[in-house]
């Protein structure tokens, strides 16, 4: 059995030691009109790079770019498209942190490419390969006020599906081989399945020989299990934080798809122990039709002090090693 | 019926009971102290002298309003659980966590047993009483928003750290009632993040106040009408607080298929708008609470705590509150 490890998309940007304080410090100047765009670009290509170097140096195998120059999970995708606007503040499900809500105003479509070249830029500063992360068209519509042309969330999502498939096929031609679809509100709405699998259906169609790994977090995902089964993603990205039930679950009704299996919480700062993480993967691994799973966080670790984010994948690294050390 | 308990408890207050959900904006005096005071420019003591000065201005201000219900204004306070975090034992102060943008904040983390040292309220809640015949409420956070806004590296899962914390608190609202304190603030803006933990929510509230003489209110943040209607009833708490004049819930169709069973404050005021509401539009948003509950179980008061807006909005606004309340209060029929 291969455990690969990868992280599921944010990092923290500043630390509490002085010399991880630079991307708050800059954002400061730049607010207050001290630093321009260019110059404040180079500071988060510094952060990301230090990001990638921290996900590297504790053992993980596919990394992100740690979504550095995210605003939010919505706005930094929606900001850049034709059509949308950006609104006041709301919270991220059940976080403490706050995104910018898009408001539809006209048509949606894409401008031109938004995720390749952060993409060329993590590949660059990389050693090992990077996961591309965007939020998937239905999570985005559930986010957005309606508008413009279209007046529904079902609407809505096809519409973003559309410049998102874009990105996927930037993304697949760039080299990505696994790119992960971030859907969460799939989890508090699954009266929308059948709309979650028509949105996705357009990138599907445009990854090329790249891999989508359709993810979801905050909430607990053992209801929708075996129907995202049926989605057209190729890898499911599970939060298994909130489900205490989906690991037998996973046990009865196998996966036709490689699990990532997000078993370190990314929400508290609580390491795991091999206690807590082994029973579980003698439970779900032997269940794998497939030879391939992944080991990852519940979700971003942004919401984590620097400090235990990186004491989190060094755990997870160490905890992989001794499961499958004890198993050869 | 809560105007009994309130009666027995020795409090006569109007209809329509006017109050405020517990935060006012720091004067701007205190606010450049606090800032001299985070450089090391102020003493302890000196930072203490201020806050107590602004507390005053806001009893002051809340009596010349005409509130009927004050608070102590937490002039003294950042943020509401980090506050009870520092002074409670078993937390540490974690290291920084993003909120939005370029905002960060310390999140607390349960490190060993929680417990409650002594006091923790109560100083200040009888200092602002000391200053007024009206009555002041006690302001806790509840035991739900406090573990839910903290890391845990402690407890085994989230219930034990919730009810373990509601066991602490419980000793700070005694203390408040011991003091004299009658009304009893109990704030849980997190209650309807998971609701399947409501049950434990209202358990771990349940062991924070139940047999104890208060009358107790909590206040939720919006949302918690659409997510966790009607169980949030189960709250053993006598008033809810809940922020709904900004939404375009239609109570009249909630209530009618699961009544309201408990006292209701209705948030009038928009605390993150600059604008002062006009007498009609505070108006209306009471009438749609009025519509739909006797007049007896209303309460009137901003949708949220105002320390986002300045001295002079939140002056106004509340002002415009009060007096429609007034206006109401001589035009409402008495109910016998």
């Amino acid at each position: 059995m291969e455990l690969t490890l990868t992280t599921a998309g944010s990092y923290p940007r500043i630390g509490d030691a002085p010399d991880l304080q630079r991307h708050r410090q800059a954002y400061g100047q730049r607010e207050r009109g001290e630093l321009s765009e260019e110059a404040f670009g180079e500071v988060e290509d510094e952060v990301t790079a230090a990001a990638i170097r921290e996900q590297i140096e504790a053992g993980i195998e596919l990394v992100t770019d740690g979504q550095i120059r995210w605003y939010d999970p919505y706005s930094h995708l929606a900001r850049r498209l034709e059509g949308i606007e950006i609104n006041g503040l709301l919270r991220l499900f059940d976080t403490n942190v706050y995104f910018r809500q898009p408001v539809v105003r006209g048509r949606v479509h894409r401008r031109g490419p938004i995720l390749l070249p952060e993409y060329e830029f993590a590949r660059s500063v990389s050693s090992r390969p990077i996961k591309p992360v965007l939020t998937g068209p239905y999570t985005l519509a559930r986010g957005s006020i309606l508008g413009g042309a279209y007046a529904s969330v079902h609407a809505l999502a096809l519409a973003y599906a559309d410049p998102l498939a874009q990105e996927v096929r930037d993304l697949a031609g760039a080299g990505a081989t696994l790119i992960q679809v971030d859907e969460p509100a799939i989890l508090r709405h699954p009266e929308d399945l059948n709309v979650l699998e028509e949105a996705l259906a357009p990138l599907a169609a445009e990854r090329g020989t790249s891999r989508l790994m359709l993810h979801t977090s905050f909430g607990d995902v053992t209801p929708l299990y075996r129907d995202l089964q049926a989605m057209p993603v190729d890898v499911l990205g599970l939060d298994f934080t909130y489900g205490p039930k989906l690991a037998m679950l996973i046990a009865e009704a196998g996966s036709d798809k490689p699990l990532a299996l997000g078993l370190i919480d990314a929400r508290n700062t609580k390491l795991e122990t091999r206690e807590g993480v082994f029973p579980i993967l003698d439970t779900v691994l032997p269940a794998l039709k497939v030879g391939q799973a992944f080991l990852m966080p519940s979700c971003g670790l942004e919401f984590l002090p620097r400090d235990r984010a990186r004491q989190k994948l060094e755990t997870m690294k160490r905890l992989r090693d001794a499961y499958l050390g004890g198993r050869s | 019926m809560s105007r009994q308990k309130l009666a027995r408890l020795g409090l006569d207050l109007p209809l329509l009971p006017t109050s405020t959900v517990g935060s006012f904006p720091k004067t701007p005096e205190l606010a450049a102290a606090r800032t001299k005071y985070a450089r090391k420019e102020l003493t302890r003591p000196e930072l203490e002298a201020l806050e107590k000065k602004a507390t005053e201005y806001w009893v002051r201000a809340q009596e010349e309003i005409g509130l009927d219900v004050l608070v102590d204004g937490e002039q003294y306070r950042g943020d509401m659980v980090a506050h009870f975090a520092e002074i409670m034992g078993g937390f540490r102060t974690g290291g920084l966590v993003r909120s939005y943008g370029n905002r960060y904040y310390h999140k607390p983390i349960i490190v060993g047993p929680v417990r409650w040292p002594a006091p923790m309220t109560v100083a200040w809640w009888r200092w602002t009483q000391s200053l007024t015949t009206k009555p002041v409420k006690g302001m806790l956070t509840g035991p739900y928003t406090i573990m839910d806004w903290s890391f845990n590296d402690y407890y085994p899962d989230r219930k034990s750290a919730c009810l373990a914390l509601a066991r602490e608190i419980r000793k700070e609202v005694e203390a408040l009632i011991e003091a004299g304190a009658k009304i009893i603030q109990i704030d849980e803006p997190a209650i309807s993040v998971r609701q399947e933990e409501l049950p434990f929510a209202i358990e771990a509230l349940s062991l924070t106040v139940d047999g104890l003489p208060a009358y107790f209110i909590t206040h939720a943040c919006y949302g918690a009408f659409e997510t966790i209607y009607p169980d949030m009833l189960e709250l053993p708490v006598d008033n809810l607080d809940l922020a709904i004049s900004n939404s375009a819930l239609d109570l009249l169709k909630i209530f009618e298929k699961d009544p309201f069973t408990k006292d209701l404050s209705l948030g009038v005021l928009d605390v993150h708008s600059h604008k002062i509401e006009t007498r009609e539009e505070i108006r209306a948003r009471i009438m749609r609470g009025l519509r739909v509950l006797p007049t007896e179980r209303i309460w009137v008061d901003p949708d949220c705590g105002l320390k986002t807006r300045t001295v002079e909005e939140s002056r106004a606004k509340l002002a415009a509150m009060v007096g429609i309340v007034r206006t109401l209060r001589a035009e409402l029929p008495k109910t016998p």
